[in-house]
């Protein structure tokens, strides 16, 4: 059998199984269960998307947050009815047109990813006429910018109050689905040739150019695809949590975006996939400890944001004894599986 | 004159300081002309201006009557002009393979959405450049070394490396900046009949800098001399070998009892 059929199959195989396994949980999964899984699966598309950026092209961007939450306003804003928009927006009302759209929950999530993508390439020109620190305080900046902005604009986003009784749309199918799609183009992507010309750029981009690589061109392009897919888990995320607000989306998560892509290995699309789901795991798992603990001869008080400290150690450690992550930039791959089953048989 | 490729009084200021000053070229197609100087006299500023990194303060460059002057690098790459580097810049985490396949991504037609799919006709063409470059390594001895990293190669092959992404980008003129800088005179020796060969079967022109007197001057068919920004000499080997303003620059001035 030749290696890309193989491969292929193996591929099949995988996905058949893991919607087995999605199937199961939901039918007798708890819906503490399923939420885990839900969140795996956004944060998987997140740190994937927000890998081909940062670990790819070796850009510092600080921003995703922003894209996060303009994915997650669209998509909420037009999969609301009318009649709850007018119940919600009770200090000024909805602007037209958006206050008489409704639209299904898959196209909302496109038009997510397009807002996303459109509010990305209107920034993508400041940007990329900066590197290094310049670029990644241009992208904070960036990620406040629309902060603020969904607190003062109440006509459009509700101000502070947010967005209440979303509808829990999001299944794990649709977050699954989605991320299972991302990180599928995204892996295409980065191995062709538009692939090894972003990674041309991290190396060197003087070189790059000397060989007639554009690096704007590629950047960009990075930058929007990256952009689109993490409007769409934005969208996703809304419609998982049902209530939205400006406080949700700030720099906090994209301080986890990056401990999630530098812990996998920054460049490295599996590593990206391991660690999105260990951290969405990890972190409800890692909710005991901010519980009150007895431990027979003493009561510990809960500490609130215990798990951050702890997130933050294992980070540190990880950049101590792994400094590129659980991956490095390699790549799991069924050649390799293969390879090291080969060996062990051997042996 | 001839309108394959001519730099027009070039001249390069950095505020105040003078770098070059009213070069002027004119290279023949299959022609293969040496630039020497001094450290410091100019001479990869030239190869800067020329390749779009620099834009000239003064002059133009004209490359098959066009005037190119001041185009992005990438876009002059991809108008048939390419360049090595007097500091190796490889990508030193790629493969030695892709090293060599980054240079023809400016001629891929595919669109990055039939990438991200895996549309047959992407495939084809990822094909067809992987065949191509590995064609190219082997030319240039490195077939074996396709997987290795090329940050990981010993220096010799590294320049070989170079040279071999630089014609992967299918160049009519090919610019070499040091290509012999820190090789022994063995490797030396060898890099010259390289280069001799790859210009003829790929029809090239070259326009090289060379630190080696011994390599320029077995090497090229007529040579150019900067010193301080300034061309002070330019003839075939023989002619500069007896120049005397050349051996002034090289070795100073007699000294007068």
């Amino acid at each position: 059998m030749e290696t890309s059929t193989r491969n292929t199959l193996c591929t099949i195989v995988l996905l058949a199984v893991l919607a087995v396994v999605l199937y199961i949980f939901e039918k007798h999964g708890t819906e503490y269960q399923i939420r885990i899984l839900n969140n795996m699966a956004i944060f998987i598309t997140l740190a994937v998307s927000y890998n081909l950026v940062n670990g790819f092209c070796g850009i510092l961007h600080l921003g995703p947050n922003a894209f996060i939450t303009i994915g997650a306003y669209t998509s909420a804003l037009l999969t609301m009815s009318p009649a709850e928009k007018q119940l919600s927006f009770i200090i000024e009302p909805l602007i037209w047109p958006l206050s008489v759209i409704q639209v299904p929950f898959a196209v909302s999530l496109i038009a997510a990813g397009v807002t996303a993508t459109i509010f990305a390439f209107l920034i993508s020109f400041p940007v990329f006429r900066v590197r290094g620190d310049y670029l990644a305080i241009v992208t904070l900046g960036f990620g406040e910018v629309i902060r603020v902005l969904c607190n003062a604009m109440q006509s459009l986003t509700n101000g502070p109050l947010g967005l209440k009784g979303l509808t829990p749309y999001t299944t794990l199918w649709w977050s699954w689905g989605v991320a299972v799609f991302t990180v599928m183009v995204i892996t295409k992507l980065v191995n062709s040739s538009y692939g090894r010309a972003m990674k041309a750029i991290r190396e060197d981009e003087t070189a790059a150019k000397a060989m007639g690589v554009d690096p704007f061109r590629h950047l960009l392009l990075a930058f929007l695809i990256s952009a689109f897919f993490s409007g769409v888990a934005g969208g996703l995320l809304a419609h998982l949590i049902t209530t939205i607000s400006p406080t949700l989306f700030t720099f906090f998560l994209t301080f986890n975006l990056l401990i999630i892509i530098v812990v996998g290995g920054l460049g490295s699309t599996s590593g990206a996939v391991i660690a999105a789901a260990l951290f969405a795991w990890g972190g409800e798992a890692l909710r005991v400890v901010e519980s009150p603990m007895n431990l027979g001869f003493v009561t510990l008080p809960g500490i609130p944001g215990m798990r951050m400290v702890l997130f933050s150690i294992i980070l540190m450690v990880v950049i101590l004894f792994a400094r590129r992550g659980i991956m490095g930039r390699s790549e799991l791959s069924w050649n390799r599986v293969f390879a090291a089953l080969r060996l062990q048989t051997k042996a | 004159m001839s309108d394959f490729f001519r730099l027009d009084n070039l001249g390069m200021q950095f505020g105040g300081l003078t770098a070059v000053k009213d070069f002027s070229i004119a290279i023949d197609p299959g022609e293969l002309v040496g630039l020497i100087g001094p450290n410091g006299a100019g001479k990869t500023t030239v190869f800067n201006m020329i390749t779009g990194f620099l834009t000239p303060t003064f002059g133009k460059v004209l490359w098959q009557g066009r005037d190119i002057t001041g185009w992005p690098p990438h876009t002059i790459t991809a108008q048939g002009i390419a360049r090595t580097f007097q500091n190796i810049r490889l990508f030193a985490d790629m493969t030695v393979l892709e090293n060599v396949m980054v240079s023809f991504h400016h001629t891929l037609r595919s669109r990055f959405w039939k990438a991200m799919l895996g549309l047959p006709s992407h495939k084809r063409e990822e094909r067809r450049i992987e065949t191509e470059a590995r064609d190219f390594l082997e030319e240039l001895h490195l077939g074996h070394l396709a997987d290795e990293k090329a940050g990981s190669l010993p220096y010799g092959q590294q320049r070989r490396l170079e040279i071999a992404r630089a014609l992967a980008a299918r160049p009519k003129l090919l610019l070499l900046d040091e290509p012999a800088a820190g090789m022994n005179p063995q490797e030396t020796m060898e890099l010259a009949r390289l280069v001799r060969e790859i210009r003829d079967r790929h029809r090239l022109t070259i326009f090289l800098i060379e630190h080696d007197m011994k390599f320029v001057m077995g090497l090229c068919e007529r040579i150019k001399v900067l010193d301080y920004g300034i061309t002070i000499a330019e003839g075939t080997p023989a002619e500069i070998q007896r120049h005397p303003d050349v051996i002034k620059a090289y070795l100073g001035e007699p000294k007068h009892a």
